[in-house]
């Protein structure tokens, strides 16, 4: 099951939308069918993903991390190397590339953490197209530097006020934009679900993750046992297992957000634990976070890329089958995670992809020490400073908080600052 | 199903739709399907809501159930949603509503809206049985489209309901002559209405929508996002029936929450029943 059978995997997918919002569906469907096979696009693409993107981006091998594992090599797949720190430049780059195709000047564009929607906001700084990026209220104001960056590449950042005011809620609201504006708009949805096409464009775009890394084994002798990824979505995941799914001696592993706890509105866990059924929302039917009626619950995760009621399709699919098999990790073992890494590797985590990290912590030891265990580094930490250091230096963190506060107050300059003088 | 007898009326200028008069309005000028949100702003207000459209002319309530994520309504109804959520009213405790708003309006037909999510979750045929139980008379779940609607049309078929299918103007001729050609009673149009000035006009475009919508012998619910009577009166001479939805939410949210602001919204909602209704 790599590609979608008519927009299904097994009895998941499908295009479960509103007739106002079909059209532009069915017609993204024909573009990219149609691009999607065009040399000239495809070599367009590829000078992109190799002098803007920065591919192909390094297979780490991770000395002391296996060592301390004490069991297969650990390898680390370093999409946080990626322009703009994670792999959501890929689908973005390719997406907005496609639009450009369609004759389209318009994008908009959804994003929970601002990961995607910073993404997409450099997109299309780059290739010269209009951008939106609807984002939920609630998330406007804990992910100000996110917010910031995007208004750097020239998008304009709308609060979402409507719903729970998060990432589900700004999904809402670009389908509304886009049932109006589509003839020339393109919605750039940042994850591998969705209604039909979606799940398969983003899949597309990602899989260069895994073409890659199953590349660099070749070249370099790298016997894999075990894939993991983190899973919010899924277009990490799904990105960096392709290419593996039909090798059955290889293990995909998704790592999921555990938040706090098994219980519901503790997590983000779709495929583990006892809070989730099947659904359709959002145009696709999967396995979500909903209660017994379909309304939608709140999600729990220290990780705002995880912190999502469903799961791709594609995934759920492969999750059902034994393909891929799934984990929770809890908040706390990521942060574990973020620091093992950093000390012992000089590499630093994004939150999300601290949730592979430490599954693969989890399970170094069941394999042998012959094969490999390649952890998908889906973005790097950097973004994450206000959610980490409140956690690993609280009081130092206050402290340069509110001396900037008292120095933004003063409309001080750095240099004449009160921190400056002691 | 709707209390139309077999007669024909008033209205001559309207484009073969078959229209029948309504027994409950003395002199009917239009079919008008209004809307509410069972829950919202509470129980006791929305059966008031109820009440107040039947009174000010309306002929079908479609009653929506809230749902967390409805994203083919604007922000007015996720609003309006989220409210009646906050306050419980889900499936089970909104078709109780359903079910009084029935008992005090036998004779006018109640259409539930509402999401995929809401029917497939509790099972489709599960879910057409509850609607049933509570008195409706059709469902329109626009996010089930008729070529993958999860067994909904069969399973109002089975029950006596009708499945009412959502039509939008950017939908493909083909789509959309299928969608028409399927054999269902009513389809729902949602239309896209010009304004000139103060004056409502429906362009050509519309008109052959219509038309194309109606080609299959279904009657045409048509709304744009009725506002006031003089576009209600232009639209009645090309539908079965106009839709006016958010309108009466707006009013709703615009008024006070507080007891008084409750009171002043169901009068100015019945006054504005009246003023499209034309009654």
């Amino acid at each position: 099951m790599i590609t979608s059978d008519n927009g299904f995997f097994d009895k998941f997918g499908g295009k479960y939308v509103a007739e106002i919002i079909r059209r532009p569906l069915d017609d993204l469907e024909a573009a990219f069918n149609k691009y999607i096979h065009d040399p000239e696009f495809l070599e367009e693409l590829h000078i992109i993903q190799r002098d803007y993107i920065g591919r192909e981006t390094p297979l780490y091998y991770a000395p002391t991390a296996t060592e301390l594992l004490g069991g297969a090599q650990i390898y680390i797949k370093l999409e946080g190397l990626a322009n703009t720190g994670a792999h959501k430049i890929n689908n973005a780059i390719g997406q907005c590339l496609l639009a450009k195709k369609m004759g389209k000047t318009r994008i908009i564009a959804e994003t929970g953490a601002g990961q995607h929607g910073l993404a997409t906001a450099a997109a299309c700084a780059k290739l010269g197209l209009e951008c939106v990026v609807y984002m939920g209220e609630v998330d406007v104001r804990r992910q100000q530097p996110n917010v910031a960056t995007m208004e750097m590449y020239g998008a304009k950042v709308v609060p979402v006020t409507s719903g729970s005011r998060t990432l589900k809620d700004a999904v809402n609201e670009a389908m509304r934009d886009w049932a109006t504006n589509f003839k020339n708009t393109h919605y750039v949805l940042g994850s591998a679900l969705g209604p039909a096409p979606f799940p398969d464009i983003v899949r597309t775009f990602q899989s260069i993750i895994g073409e890659e890394v199953k590349r660099q084994a070749a070249e370099r002798n790298i016997d894999i046992a075990a894939v993991v990824a983190c899973v919010g979505g899924g277009s990490n995941s799904i990105g960096v297992f392709t290419p593996f799914i039909e090798d059955k001696n290889v293990r995909l592993i998704g790592a999921e957000a555990g938040g706090i706890g098994p219980n519901k509105g503790e997590n983000a866990a779709r495929m583990t634990g006892n809070a989730s059924r099947e659904g359709i929302l959002q145009g696709y039917k999967s396995r979500f976070l909903i209660d017994e009626d379909g309304q939608s619950l709140p999600t729990r995760s220290i990780s705002a890329g995880l912190d999502y009621m469903g799961i791709g399709p594609q995934l759920a699919a492969l999750g059902e089958s034994g393909r891929v098999e799934f984990t929770a990790i809890l908040d706390k073992e990521a942060l574990e995670a973020v620091k093992f890494f950093a000390r012992n590797e000089g590499i630093l985590f994004a939150l999300e992809s601290a949730h592979a990290g430490a599954a693969a912590m989890k399970i170094a030891k069941e394999l042998p020490k012959d094969k490999a265990l390649v952890i998908n580094m889906s973005g790097r930490g950097d973004k994450d400073i206000f959610i980490t250091s409140p956690v690993f230096r609280p009081e130092k963190w206050k402290e340069f908080l509110k001396a900037e506060l008292v120095r933004l107050e003063n409309n001080e300059d750095i240099h004449d600052a009160e921190s400056m003088r002691l | 199903m709707p209390p139309y007898n077999q007669k024909k009326v008033c209205n001559a200028k309207s484009r073969n739709h078959n229209l029948k008069p309504i027994t409950y309005n003395l002199t009917p000028i239009m079919n008008l399907m209004s809307h509410l949100i069972a829950g919202f702003p509470d129980a006791e207000t929305s059966i008031a809501i109820a009440d107040a459209l039947v009174k000010g002319g309306a002929n079908i309530l479609e009653i929506q159930l809230a749902f967390s994520d409805p994203s083919a309504d604007g922000p007015a109804i996720q609003t309006a949603s989220t409210i009646a959520l906050e306050k419980g009213y889900s499936t089970k405790q909104g078709l109780a509503i359903v079910k009084q708003i029935h008992e005090r309006h036998p004779e006018t037909p109640i259409y539930i809206m509402t999401y995929g999510s809401l029917a497939f979750t509790p099972g489709v045929e599960n879910f057409v049985k509850m609607c049933k139980d509570a008195g409706v008379s059709a469902c329109i779940i626009p996010d089930l489209p008729f070529d993958g609607d999860e067994g909904l049309t069969e399973a109002c078929k089975k029950h006596g309901l009708e499945n009412i299918p959502v039509a939008a103007p950017s939908m493909t001729k083909e789509r959309l002559e299928t969608m028409a050609s399927k054999g269902f009673k009513y389809i729902y149009a949602a239309l896209r209405a010009g304004t000139t000035g103060s004056e409502t006009t429906i362009d050509q475009a519309t008109l052959d929508f219509i038309d194309t919508v109606g080609k299959g012998g279904a009657k045409v619910l048509g709304g744009f996002g009725i506002r006031n009577g003089e576009q209600s009166k232009v639209l009645s001479k090309h539908v079965y029936a106009v839709v006016a939805g958010s309108v009466f939410v707006n009013i709703v949210l615009s008024n006070e929450d507080s007891a008084e602001g409750r009171k002043k919204a169901i009068a100015e909602i019945e006054a504005k029943a009246k003023e499209i209704s034309g009654s």
